[in-house]
């Protein structure tokens, strides 16, 4: 437990130094979502809260041009965080993307009530919010290479992570993967090659 | 085999929210046909999440912009914050809606997921062609759901704007060749086609008529350049 806890301090001290990257400690937004869903844990719920309400509201604010609005977006995101984190399965991905999908619907049934004047909520049936892994595992399902690759992927850093599927499941090129995450040509290059070294030896492991 | 899907472009202003429902919907069935695209669709999802919730890059847009940071009164913040824990209402597991379904000559079809909440037009025939809106009122972009029977075609026509035809059951051909379920079929005015059907099928067809795309939707395809085509 301790050396998780230092561990986990060294961590964020190492992004903290770093001026480069500004990586999310996802299992520390699991465990907050988690004790939402099992405790009803406010605290929990109120440092969710700060985390995650004031880029909520700027991407809202992006959109729909107006306080108010973003402000009920807010409201509407977190809401549903709280009255649903019961749902929300850790193996299925991770809570930022959990989120990510309420406030996009959210965000899109406002929209549409402005564009279109129409409240009709549509967008839980077009972005369901427990997805199905059936459709996921299925696709794996022949291959046992590409499965086996996607467990050594997901020991990379993120950063990297990002690059690597970027580049090889969505064909993205390294110059769209630069505008896309919004980060120099170099640096992509730079992580593709450090993230390709550490697939080769570990898929070369695996194979012995 | 599907052998249409919907360019990279298009998938990620999905994933991001920006394309209008009609066109949301068409990407949400091929989806669903389509287990390489889902796995894109989740790939794109992850990345976009995980970028929009970085502290830098709110940071950046709060610079950008000069607004005042967010909240405006921490006081204000806290009242939300003690407005929603003050329900202990748990949201219901699942939506238990059974699926829609709708009857074109006869034939009983069941209607995509995306669909269930959209309120359909009444069914207007002319010959083999069978037409029910989809009314979405998203001005110049008309949505339908339209069946062609048996022996049916579409005479050769060109589109202004853009035309989507996605298959939802049955088959069809075209000068291009055979389409299967699941086939998301872009094309432009640049494209003359005449689609036929040996035994009878269902699209979901997405038309903007106008010359000119809205500025909303010209931003989402301005970057696409090809899209169309
Ligand atoms: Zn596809």
């Amino acid at each position: 437990m301790l050396a998780m806890d230092s561990r986990l301090l060294s961590r964020q001290s190492a992004v903290r130094s770093s001026s480069m990257t500004n990586e999310i400690n996802h299992s520390q937004l699991c465990q907050w979502l988690n004790a939402i869903a099992l405790d009803r844990d406010k605290a929990a719920f109120t440092a969710l809260f700060r985390f995650f309400a004031p880029k909520i509201h700027a991407i809202a604010y992006g959109k729909l041009n107006s306080e108010a609005l973003a402000s009920e977006v807010v409201q509407d995101t977190m809401s549903k965080v709280w009255r649903k984190a019961h749902l929300f399965d850790d193996s299925k991905g991770a809570v930022t993307t959990w989120v990510y999908t309420i406030m996009r619907n959210v965000t899109f049934d406002f929209l549409r009530k402005m564009k279109a004047n129409k409240e009709d909520n549509l967008s839980d049936d077009i972005w369901p919010l427990a997805e199905p892994l059936s459709s996921e595992e299925e696709s794996f399902k022949d291959h046992l290479q590409n499965r086996n690759l996607q467990g050594v992927l997901a020991t990379l850093p993120e950063s990297q992570q990002q690059v690597v599927k970027g580049f090889y499941f969505l064909e993205m090129s390294q110059e769209q993967l630069a505008t896309h995450l919004n980060l120099p040509l170099g640096t992509i290059k730079s992580r593709l090659r450090l993230a390709l070294g550490k697939l080769k030896t570990k898929l070369g492991e695996n194979n012995d | 085999m599907i052998k249409h899907h919907p360019k990279f472009e298009l998938l990620k202003s999905f994933v991001e929210g920006d394309l209008p429902a009609s066109l949301a919907a068409g990407v949400a069935i091929h989806a669903d046909f389509c287990s390489i695209c889902q796995q894109h669709i989740d790939l794109l999802t992850e990345q976009v999440a995980e970028m929009s919730f970085e502290q830098q890059a709110t940071d950046k847009l709060f610079i950008d912009d000069q607004r005042q940071s967010y909240p405006p009164a921490s006081a204000h913040l806290d009242d939300m914050i003690a407005q929603i824990t003050a329900s202990d209402a748990l949201a219901s597991t699942q939506r238990t809606a059974a699926p829609v379904t709708m009857s074109f000559k006869g034939t009983q079809y069941q209607l995509p997921n995306a669909l269930r909440n959209m309120s359909l037009g009444k069914i207007a025939q002319i010959g083999k062609l069978s037409r029910a809106r989809v009314q979405l009122d998203e001005g110049k972009i008309h949505t339908s759901l339209l069946h062609i029977a048996a022996g049916g075609s579409i005479p050769e026509h060109t589109h202004k704007g853009f035309e989507l035809t996605l298959l939802l059951a049955g088959s069809f051909a075209d000068a291009a060749g055979e389409y299967v379920p699941g086939d998301f079929i872009m094309l432009d005015q640049r494209h003359q086609h005449q689609p036929a059907t040996e035994a009878g099928c269902l699209c979901y067809t997405v038309v903007n008529d106008a010359l000119h795309f809205t500025q909303g939707i010209n931003k989402m395809l301005n970057p696409i350049g090809s899209f169309i085509y």
